[in-house]
């Protein structure tokens, strides 16, 4: 061996040496941690959570063609646990006091969410609960055609973030019962009708928003595989038919999940509600299909198809008259929590991490009117600490005056949110 | 690399048993009579990681970024063999930090669920997905690796334990068997006096190094000394460390019901 190549032989020598002598210290080097404290026992039990939340931020009027500022304090109370043996029990409130308030509404308004208790049989396997209970159905992430017991369930809409809105609704008065196997489930609910209308009284517990009516379902749940899981439901309400529903989850590959729903009924159309008009009721879909994907860098992207019979098309969107008809309209579609457009589609994605920063996420989603090609964007920047959130929040809708979102009050809001989690 | 030992180990079995063939061999006959079953290894070393019953146990988390600590999180896991595959089926609700108290994550092989009692949704999970959050690494604590993954055996050679001591040591190559392995290669090194896991490798199937993880802390728990820690080393990031300390092991009553979807917004454990 030549002077140049002992010389390449030693410095490659020694680079190895130094790797694997870095891989080594830094293994050495974990192995000197220490573990914090085991948590205290009086955490481990039934889960109690609290948070306070407070917003600010500018609003871009279109209506005014000014900027207003908006405000908003959240106090926001969950507690579930055990009453006896074989017996359970959940509370969930939510008050929340927003200025500029929503229509209709005081500033101040609380939000009786959940109050239920539960027995269990010695098994586990069998079920019965009764109470306000928030029962949610469905697997889209925008729009969820299987959840009945969705319409008059949100108070006050405090974001238009679709997973911000399943945790600020109303549950329902309901009997449920459930049974459950290894690999399937069947439930029965009724709610039966407890008043006539919704209330405006910050303080009520608000029952004609989400027991107007009789309302049955029957849910039947059953894991197909271990990448394919199925549901079929049947729902029933005074004065309708009875609507069908399905829904399901696919595992493809490791790192995509499909998702898709349906449901079919025959119902009035939501111009029709929205007109206060019974007008005549005609068989429909509604359905929303699409794929989540998740790279190796923590970013997950769904896109979501979503379709509704019931809803105005071309042809009806473009003769549903000014801008007051198109607002009762939008306003009805909001109330009973149903895609006010034929066609619809949906990008959600989630980035932690992001930039390599630990606990810095962000959320974004952009929502598409593919009728009238209006457009509502929003993002989310939040960083975590251990009981701290701060995040700002973008949110622009764009479209045409008398399309769906250039419709909306406010064409953008820029705010700032800090959330304080009790322990 | 396991190939690379296997080749090593190979030719230095053929150049010794040329020179010693007819005076060792009846030695030679002894040895490879005594040489260890990689798959039995590997069930012992599952063993002792998994109690043979249903369990619960108490997991506090924390993570470190260049021997910083920089999060802690707690969280209680149940898990019981599943009949029909024999891998662990496990639920586990979050208890700290404050905004994820309550928070489910059900995995049943690929099934795998997270659940907000905020919002009461239930999202199915990808294996990808899974694998983003302090969940995955329940994955090298409580799974049965004798029932996804093929062992051979690599070499015997002396390996640093969690403790920083030097333990006699038999090296297993790990190879995934079907589809429901959550890694595609493991190196295992499983001490030689006692089949007790002390060191693991978890790999892509690109190949890349997901985590190196030591099980160390053993104490008698539910009938036998079990690992009550594990460092888990990033394996793109050697100074992201978790520490997982384990406590309060319990035998409750574990239901095969409660590892479906639609009991999860009705658990409540006593």
């Amino acid at each position: 061996m030549n002077f140049p190549k002992l010389a390449i032989g030693l410095a490659a020598a020694a680079c190895c040496a130094t790797a694997a002598a870095q891989s080594s210290d830094s293994e050495g080097d974990a192995l000197g941690l220490v573990s914090a404290p085991d948590a205290p026992a009086a955490a481990t039990p039934a889960p109690f959570k609290l948070m306070l939340e407070a917003a600010a931020g500018v609003a871009d009027r279109r209506s005014t063609g000014g900027t207003a500022g908006v405000r908003r304090l959240s106090v926001d109370l969950y507690r579930a646990g055990r009453l006896a043996p074989g017996w359970r029990y959940v509370v969930s409130d939510r008050i929340d006091h927003v200025r500029p308030a929503d229509g209709g509404l005081p500033d101040t308004v609380n939000s009786l969410r959940e109050a239920y208790v539960g027995w269990d049989a010695g098994d586990g396997a069998s079920s019965l609960e009764f109470g306000r209970i928030n029962l949610r159905q469905g697997t889209g992430y925008g729009y969820n055609p299987t959840d009945f017991f969705r319409d008059g369930s949100l108070r006050t809409v405090t974001s238009l973030n679709p997973f911000s809105q399943r945790e600020n609704r109303l549950g329902v008065v309901m009997l449920r019962g459930q049974r459950t196997w290894a690999g399937s489930s069947v439930a029965l609910a009724f709610a039966p009708k407890l008043a006539d209308s919704r209330s405006s009284d910050g303080t009520s517990l608000d029952l004609g928003a989400t027991n107007n009516r009789d309302r049955w379902l029957l849910s039947a749940s059953r894991q197909i595989s271990e990448r394919v899981n199925a549901q079929a439901l049947l729902y029933k309400e005074t004065g309708q038919g009875v609507q069908l529903g399905a829904s399901a989850t696919a595992l493809i590959g490791t790192a995509t999940v499909a998702h898709a729903e349906w449901a079919h009924g025959r119902q009035s159309s939501l111009a029709d509600m929205a007109g206060g008009s019974s007008g005549g009721e005609k068989a429909g879909h509604r359905y929303a299909f699409g794929l989540t994907y998740t790279t190796a860098g923590k970013l997950s992207v769904t896109g979501e198809l979503q379709g509704n019979d019931f809803a105005l098309a071309d042809a009806g969107w473009a003769a549903a008259g000014g801008a007051a008809q198109r607002g009762a309209y939008l306003l009805t579609a909001e109330q009973r929590q149903d895609l006010a457009s034929r066609r619809a589609a949906l990008v959600y994605l989630t980035q932690k991490d992001l930039l390599g920063v630990r606990n810095l996420l962000l959320s974004a989603f952009v929502r598409f009117n593919t009728i009238d090609h209006s457009r509502l964007h929003w993002a989310e920047l939040r960083y975590q600490w251990p009981s701290i959130d701060m995040a700002v929040q973008w949110q622009r809708s764009s479209g045409g005056a008398l399309d769906q979102w250039g419709l909306m009050p406010d064409r953008q809001v820029v705010q700032a949110v800090a959330t304080y989690h009790f322990r | 690399m396991s190939e690379h030992y296997g080749v090593t180990m190979g030719a230095s079995v053929m150049q010794r048993g040329r020179r010693l063939v007819l005076l060792a061999w009846p030695l030679a006959a002894g040895l490879a009579w005594a040489a260890p079953d990689p798959q039995e290894l590997l069930r012992a070393s599952d063993a002792i990681r998994n109690p043979g019953r249903p369990f619960s146990v108490r997991v506090t988390l924390t993570d470190f970024e260049g021997g910083k600590q920089v999060d802690s999180s707690s969280l209680t896991s149940w898990a019981r063999a599943q009949e029909d595959s024999g891998q662990f089926a496990s639920l586990i609700r979050f208890t700290l930090p404050a905004r994820d108290a309550g928070k489910l994550i059900l995995r049943n092989g690929d099934d795998l669920w997270f659940y907000d009692p905020g919002t009461k949704a239930s999202v199915r999970l990808s294996p990808q997905q899974r694998l983003m959050g302090q969940a995955s690494n329940g994955d090298v604590v409580t799974v049965n690796l004798a029932r996804d993954y093929q062992a051979s055996l690599l070499a015997e050679e002396d390996v640093l334990d969690g403790e920083r001591r030097s333990r006699k040591a038999y090296k297993l190559g790990l190879k995934a068997g079907n589809a429901a392995a959550t890694y595609a290669n493991v190196e295992l090194w499983v001490d030689a006096e006692n089949s007790r896991p002390l060191k693991g490798r978890f790999f892509a199937e690109s190949g890349r190094l997901l985590k190196t993880v030591y099980y160390r802390r053993f104490e008698q728990q539910l009938g036998r000394e079990r690992p009550t820690e594990t460092v888990i080393i990033d394996g793109l990031n050697p100074k992201a460390v978790t520490l997982m300390r384990y406590s309060d092991f319990a035998t409750p009553t574990i239901p095969q019901n409660w590892f479906h979807r639609d009991h999860l917004p009705r658990f409540q454990p006593d």
